[in-house]
């Protein structure tokens, strides 16, 4: 079977040309600044320089650029001088990401991202397509077409129940609990820094002592108090209406982001995976590749956890395209990691209920958690203890021969106080921490304001080892730990700390023969 | 863990074919790869060595370094140097006590670690392909190292140093997973 080849939407030039636009907006200012600012004011000449580029470009573009369906992958054409033919198999494809702004909702249009696990950057990008003709492409790539003829999974829900649904009122709450304002705000200084406003005239020129008096001759009089009676309370108090005034920006910030930015997650069973769906002004449509989740973790922060709330992520890794390498090595190079959230916020109630529904694998009910060594406590004790001991002696030099009035003897508050704080800590810690094997899958938990739990079914295991420092093997002490493909730098993991010799040789040994029997596919 | 020194078979020659190594017991890896080791490290820390010695000993032999200075400093970098020399020697001895692997039907164990000990098991089913390579001492000595690479993160290759060629080899075979993983 192959189709004829497909072309771009008609409106494509327009984005394609944005697109470029967008890329020449550095060269640009570069040639405004190389020009002495005279080319500022020639506008058509600017124009001329980048603009007709850009859309020429964009025109030719969409001329050439076609793709078409065979019975095993897309094939997609692109290039006027040099003919650029890529192929890309379906099973490659990770993720056929459909993304819409406000103007490609006015124009009816989505562009659509290829994404195979091969590196950060897309395998190819439609820009842009027609709702139907994504919706044929997602058919066709996401191999709904040959999965209808085998319906061998049977679907448990009719494919447009939502499994999960956000409301904006969770949102608002996730905006309460996460400190993405802080990006926010980052983003808004950066910006604002780039446009150097202090060097301004109209700044500069200003007399702010005199719009400093206006201002108080027009407040009323208990800001005149305020201000007459010393500079220290009006200091305090503005300082702590600023903080106040920062914080609920913060938290304002962070909700407005997470309601454009989330609004209307919903997430629907596609055949095997799912897709989830969400977006305020950009609509965003991305699959969730579950059968190349790898691992999972339900995390909850403190925050989270005031609010009876938590999150799952999942990371998720496939191999690169096969060609991208020459003798088929699918080990290191080939393999990327992505890490997604299944939902940024749920009851926690609900967890095990929807991973039981994702993963069916991955049953948090059936976990009987088993304790990790209680001995621990004494050595995270004593590890600090180790830190606390020199920092004490050199704290209470410092204070002795500082000339400050305090007491060298103060020094000494530090070992009782850090040590009783973490000895607290950690048997907290220890105690909440906690490792589970069920038939499928291996379940590790730990934290202690902040909980995690994480999950690998044992056919995503890949390696896994035992671990002894030589602090371990005094104390008769291992950990062990389970390698997964495309496990990423950062994020909760299974790495069991403090296990008895005994015990972790046997959970390794188990694992050994769990991922012996099973058979792991991309 | 300390267990008494080799296991194994420091047979000469690779000719005999010594008996199955799918065998389920641990083995340490050829002796001489000791001695490869030590080739390598001991040339690598003299060479280390020569920047400094040689250019406080120019600083001295044209008067920039004082005797004073220069006598305690040559006296500190050489007994550094033979520390160096005698932590090479003793840590590669101790590397290779430590370091046994261990061969059955459903993968391969290696053990190692002097201090920090390390065991790792991998299953055949995760084994993605393997590589036997050969570096110019090893090749003299016909010894080899064995790469196994996995899907993994941490553990995408993990290699085995100071096999014997032949044993590499047929490792390399017995691990090499016999499903079509490249059928695109």
């Amino acid at each position: 079977m192959q189709t004829e080849p497909h072309r771009l939407n008609r409106w494509s030039w327009l984005f394609i040309g944005a697109g470029s636009v967008r890329a020449l907006i550095l060269p640009a200012v570069g040639a405004v600044l190389a020009s002495g600012g005279v080319l500022l004011a020639r506008l058509d000449l600017l124009s001329l320089l980048f603009l007709v580029p850009a859309f020429v470009y964009a025109f030719v573009k969409q001329r050439v650029y076609n793709y078409r369906f065979t019975d095993s992958e897309l094939v997609v054409r692109d290039g006027l001088l040099t003919r650029n033919v890529r192929h890309i198999p379906y099973d490659r494809i990770h993720n056929v990401a459909l993304v819409r702004n406000p103007i490609h909702r006015l124009l009816g249009v989505t562009s659509a991202r290829i994404e195979t696990a091969a590196g950060g950057k897309p395998e190819a990008l439609l820009r842009v397509l027609s709702m139907e003709a994504a919706e044929e492409l997602r058919r066709y790539t996401l191999g709904e077409v040959k999965k209808s003829a085998d319906s061998d999974s049977p679907t448990t829900a009719p494919p447009d129940t939502p499994l999960l649904q956000v409301p904006d009122a969770e949102l608002v709450r996730l905006g309460l609990i996460s400190n993405r304002g802080f990006i926010v705000i980052a983003a808004v200084l950066g910006a604002f820094s780039q446009f150097q406003w202090w060097d301004e005239d109209w700044i500069q020129d200003q007399d702010w002592l005199a719009f400093y008096e206006g201002a108080r001759a027009k407040a009323p009089a208990w800001v005149g108090w305020l201000t007459e009676s010393g500079t220290l309370a009006f200091g305090v108090l503005l300082s702590v209406v600023l903080i106040l005034v920062f914080l609920v920006l913060l938290r304002l910030f962070s909700i407005a982001w997470y309601v454009v930015r989330y609004h209307g997650f919903t997430l629907r069973r596609k055949g095997e995976d799912l897709r989830a769906e969400y977006g305020l002004l950009t609509h965003v449509s991305s699959l969730i590749p579950i059968h190349r989740v790898q691992l999972v973790t339900v995390s909850a922060t403190f925050l989270h956890r005031c609010f009876g709330r938590a999150s799952i992520d999942l990371e998720t890794a496939g191999t690169s395209e096969a060609g991208s390498d020459l003798s088929g090595q699918l080990a290191a190079s080939g393999v990327a990691t992505t890490r997604q959230w299944l939902t940024p916020i749920i009851e926690a109630g609900r967890v095990g209920e929807l991973l039981r529904e994702v993963l069916p694998d991955i049953d948090l009910a059936a976990v009987e958690w088993k304790p990790i060594e209680a001995r621990a406590v004494k050595r995270i004790v004593t590890r600090v203890a180790i830190v606390v001991t020199p920092i004490t002696i050199g704290l209470t030099l410092l204070l002795t021969f500082a000339p400050i009035p305090v007491s060298g003897w103060h020094g000494l508050w530090l070992p009782p106080v850090a040590l009783t704080a973490t000895w607290l800590i950690a048997r907290a810690w220890v105690r909440r921490a906690g490792y589970a094997l069920t038939d499928r899958a291996i379940f590790f938990r730990s934290g202690w304001l902040g909980r995690q739990i994480s999950a690998v079914r044992f056919v995503n295991m890949q390696t896994v080892s035992m671990r002894q420092s030589p602090f371990d093997r005094r104390r008769n002490m291992a950990s062990v730990a389970v390698d997964t493909a495309g496990a990423g730098k950062i994020g909760h993991r299974i790495q069991i700390p403090f296990l008895d010799v005994d015990i972790a040789e046997s959970i390794l040994l188990r694992l050994y023969d769990e991922t012996c029997s099973t058979e792991f596919c991309w | 863990m300390d267990e008494p020194e080799p296991v194994s078979n420091p047979d000469p020659d690779p000719l005999p074919a010594p008996p199955s190594i799918v065998d389920g017991e641990e083995h340490a890896v050829d002796p001489r790869s000791v001695k490869v080791a030590r080739i390598i490290g001991i040339p690598t820390i003299l060479l280390i060595a020569m920047l400094p010695l040689v250019s406080i000993t120019i600083g001295w032999a044209l008067g920039g370094i004082p005797n004073i200075v220069y006598l305690p400093l040559l006296g500190g970098l050489l007994s550094i140097l033979g520390f160096s020399l005698w932590f090479t020697v003793m840590w590669t001895g101790a590397h290779h006590r430590h370091l046994r692997y261990r061969v059955d039907e459903s993968g391969l164990r290696i053990r190692r670690g002097v201090f920090w000990r390390k065991v790792i098991l991998i299953p055949t089913s995760r084994v993605q392909h393997t590589d036997v390579s050969q570096g110019p001492v090893q090749r003299s000595f016909e010894l080899a190292t064995l790469t196994v690479h996995t899907a993994g993160t941490e553990g995408a290759s993990i290699s085995l140093a100071g096999l014997e060629h032949a044993t590499a080899t047929r490792l390399c075979d017995h691990l090499q997973p016999d499903r079509d993983i490249d059928a695109d």
